[in-house]
């Protein structure tokens, strides 16, 4: 690992955070295509997950009947299988309250078998931006899970290496092979690389507060060695998430139509690599629709490009 | 204009001569050597170009070495693979342009011969002619991991958009290497070279259509088929009876290791089709479905409609049958369900999802009629260990209905701020008491004298 180019990568990042540039670079590329606006009606698509204002081209639910069973059939096929049951009652409240309304057409959160009387009040606001609102936050929270958070501290003193690793049990230092501390600690299980700059990396994390902990608790380790160790500049670098959809993928009719995103080539890897450009995330696809999130710095980028791939992924099931 | 200047500006002498340095006229001093003019524009014409210096002097620009022997080793791989001249043509554009481009300027000689495997590659994936990665890997003789590495590379540089590969294409293609027919080996085990194909293809195709060929290595599945295929032309206990070891050694191919597991997932598949023929009325097993392959390629596509059917009316039998008190595997809206209000809502739900199914499946046309029950059954994880949605529909992804175990339960996360207090006690179990710390520096000097003598 070249040593220079981790360092750079969190001065770089502590320094400057615009990667929105190329995000406002006309990219409604996975947003345009996400919602089926884009997508022709003469494919069977089932479009009536959709919140009303978008499933204008809805091609055969006229019949009521119909279309709240096919929504109740893809709610049944929509990742939404984890810890289902203790939302429930939560859910039955939130629902949008234009399914009231319309019954033929059940908003983009109908994943249960809801009868139009039952008052809806949403819990999440309702914006014009609606087409992405496909799962309310709180079921969100259960279907996806994080895997490891990576964040960057920085101590604030120069850090004499080779003491660390003599004064500290959890630590290895091998200069000839990378030029940093390598310490752990039990909890959080998290590992750390900690440079002679006093600039520190946490890894292993499974959710924002327990990086910071973590980090927290290195820096007092530092502390407690004599050096004047300060916590400055914490910053979430990178975050991996994983999720389910539960129904199988069609990933070579997926790398057909969004070739601009993805790459699939079966002979290197089992997965589809859907590059997303906004928000911009890496998601790795597979066929038994377990999916992969990568590189997002907020908690919020994983949420944003669920909702924009599971439109499309829904649309690679029947097809 | 001639020089009319007869002085020179510095000695003042008019002994002035015409020195032409290298084409450039000049008008020198004899005495003090100043130059007095130079460049003049002259009416005349001499004929000269002016040539500056350093173009005059440096050698003469030759295209590099490598990039030459490159070009060559590109027509070659084409040459090999007998592909027309337009691939060649665009092979050799590609590594032109990829080879200056910085990225592979200074990499080593060996990745310079894969990016030119890779470069005719992406060309023939543009002008469809459809070969493998292990193809051109077993040509260059290179990893394939390398290979791939270098190939993602280059059609990022060169901002390459190619198609992706499709396994029916590459079919043919890969069917010629295997030597069965009759010249090569006895009659009996021999097979046209055409039939053979015709029917791994369709062979391959059904295992597209059921979930067996997406993310999966392409050539053992090629392989697998072309076996079946074999053995399905003339399913005598002779051809029965050879293993795909032995078939690989008749035919002079490479077995591959994970052909063996194709080829069970594939019988599988050919077995539940053929459990639909109206006309068996024998049990379909493994062991006897190769005869019934012809017959269930011909009409697999009535056979696959039936066999979706058949199963959702067993799951339906099913879930009445299991009447109201709890339903995990049936009602996909729901979990290992502790929550009485949802069982009412269960059967409701479970009828109309199948409703839904069969009300949908005549709108899917004749594509993939299949693809429908397993949306059906949506179930997903909970606490407990529940049936995944792959045991229960009739075709899913090998990976969903084998899953890996996760040897590591994930432990359950517990709400931390971020700001709690820490305690010493921790951060001390951390740190090597002073005594500790003299031995560990001790033992480490020992080590290291120790080592160096």
């Amino acid at each position: 690992m070249d040593e220079f180019a981790l360092e750079r990568y969190f001065d770089d990042s502590i320094a400057k955070d615009d990667f929105l540039l190329e995000d406002e670079l006309g990219l409604e590329g996975p947003d345009a295509s996400a919602p089926p606006l884009k997508v022709k009606p003469a494919e069977d698509l089932d479009l009536s997950f959709l919140p009303d204002e978008l499933s204008t081209q809805d091609p055969s639910h006229a019949n009521i009947n119909d279309s709240q069973t096919s929504a109740l059939n893809d709610s049944h096929d929509s990742g939404v299988g984890l810890d289902f049951n203790s939302h429930a009652s939560t859910l039955a409240t939130q629902e949008n309250p234009q399914q009231g309304a319309s019954v033929s057409r059940l908003g983009t959160s109908a994943f249960y078998p809801m009868t139009p009387m039952t008052p809806m009040t949403p819990m999440t606001p309702m914006t014009p931006a609606t087409e992405k609102s496909g799962i309310i936050p709180q079921l969100q929270k259960s279907l996806i899970r994080f895997w490891n958070i990576v964040s960057t501290v920085n101590l604030c003193c120069p850090l004499d290496l080779k003491f660390i690793a003599l004064q500290a049990r959890n630590a290895e230092y091998n200069p000839k092979r990378f030029a940093a501390v390598i310490m752990r600690i039990r909890e959080p299980r998290t590992t750390a690389l900690i440079f002679s700059s006093g600039k520190m990396v946490c890894t292993g994390a499974k959710s924002e507060e327990h990086s910071r902990l973590a980090a927290r608790k290195y820096a007092r380790v530092v502390q407690k060695l004599g050096f004047p160790a300060r916590f400055t500049d914490f910053k979430i670098q990178n975050m991996v998430a994983s999720c389910d959809v539960c129904f199988p993928i069609r990933l070579e009719g997926l790398v057909l139509t969004h070739q601009q995103f993805s790459s699939y080539e079966p002979e290197l890897f089992p997965g589809l690599i859907y590059r997303m450009v906004k928000p911009r995330i890496v998601l790795l696809i597979f066929v038994s629709g377990k999916v992969v999130l990568t590189g997002a710095k907020e908690r919020a980028e994983i949420y944003d490009a669920f909702e924009n791939i599971y439109p499309i992924l829904k649309g690679f099931r029947k097809q | 204009m001639s020089a009319s200047v007869t002085r020179c500006p510095g000695c003042g002498s008019s002994n002035i001569v015409d020195d032409d340095l290298y084409c450039q006229a000049q008008r020198v001093c004899v005495d003090c050597g100043s130059v007095v003019s130079e460049g003049v524009l002259t009416d005349d014409w001499t004929g000269d170009t002016e040539i500056s210096y350093s173009r005059t002097t440096a050698v003469a620009r030759k295209p590099c070495l490598n990039l030459i022997k490159g070009l060559q080793r590109v027509k070659a791989i084409c040459r090999i693979l007998r592909v027309n001249s337009e691939i060649e043509n665009h092979s050799q554009t590609y590594y032109t342009q990829a080879y200056q481009h910085e990225a592979f300027i200074r990499v080593s000689l060996q990745k310079k011969e894969v990016l030119a495997g890779c470069c005719v590659l992406v060309s023939c994936r543009l002008l469809n002619w459809p070969i493998t990665m292990g193809t051109i890997s077993c040509l260059l003789d290179a990893d394939p991991v390398v290979v791939g590495a270098v190939y993602q590379e280059m059609i990022k540089i060169l901002n390459i958009k190619a198609p992706v590969f499709i396994i029916n294409d590459v079919m043919e293609a890969h069917s010629q290497e295997y030597k069965i027919s009759s010249l090569h080996v006895p009659e009996e085990l021999a097979e046209n070279s055409r039939d053979l194909t015709k029917r791994a293809v369709a062979l391959v195709e059904l295992a597209a259509d059921t979930w067996i060929v997406t993310g999966r290595h392409p050539t053992p599945i090629m392989m697998a088929s072309i076996y079946l295929s074999w053995q399905s032309l003339k399913p005598n206990k002779h051809r029965l009876k050879l293993t795909l070891d032995k078939f690989c050694q008749m035919a002079k191919v490479n077995k591959l290791k994970p052909a063996m597991k194709r080829i069970a997932e594939m019988k599988e598949v050919l077995c539940k089709l053929g459990r639909e023929i109206p006309w068996v009325r024998e049990a379909v097993t493994p062991d006897n479905v190769m005869q019934q392959v012809e017959d269930i390629l011909n009409y697999r596509f009535a056979l696959l409609r039936r066999a979706l059917r058949t199963h959702e009316e067993t799951l339906q039998a099913e879930s009445e049958a299991s009447g109201e008190d709890s339903l995990p595997e049936e009602a996909a809206s729901s979990q290992v369900s502790e929550h009485g209000e949802q069982h009412s809502n269960a059967p409701t739900a479970e009828e109309c999802e199948l409703n839904a199914g069969s009300a949908q499946r005549p709108r899917d046309g004749n594509d993939d009629p299949h693809t429908e029950p397993e949306g059906n059954t949506g179930g997903g994880e909970s606490q407990a260990p529940a049936p995944n949605w792959g045991k229960r529909v009739l075709f899913a992804p090998p990976c969903v209905v084998h899953p890996k175990r996760r040897s590591v339960e994930r432990p359950e996360c517990k709400d931390v701020t971020g700001d709690e207090e820490i305690s010493d006690s921790e951060i001390d179990s951390y740190i090597r008491t002073p005594r500790e710390a003299r031995e560990f520096a001790l033992t480490q000097k020992m080590l290291s004298e120790s080592e160096k003598t």
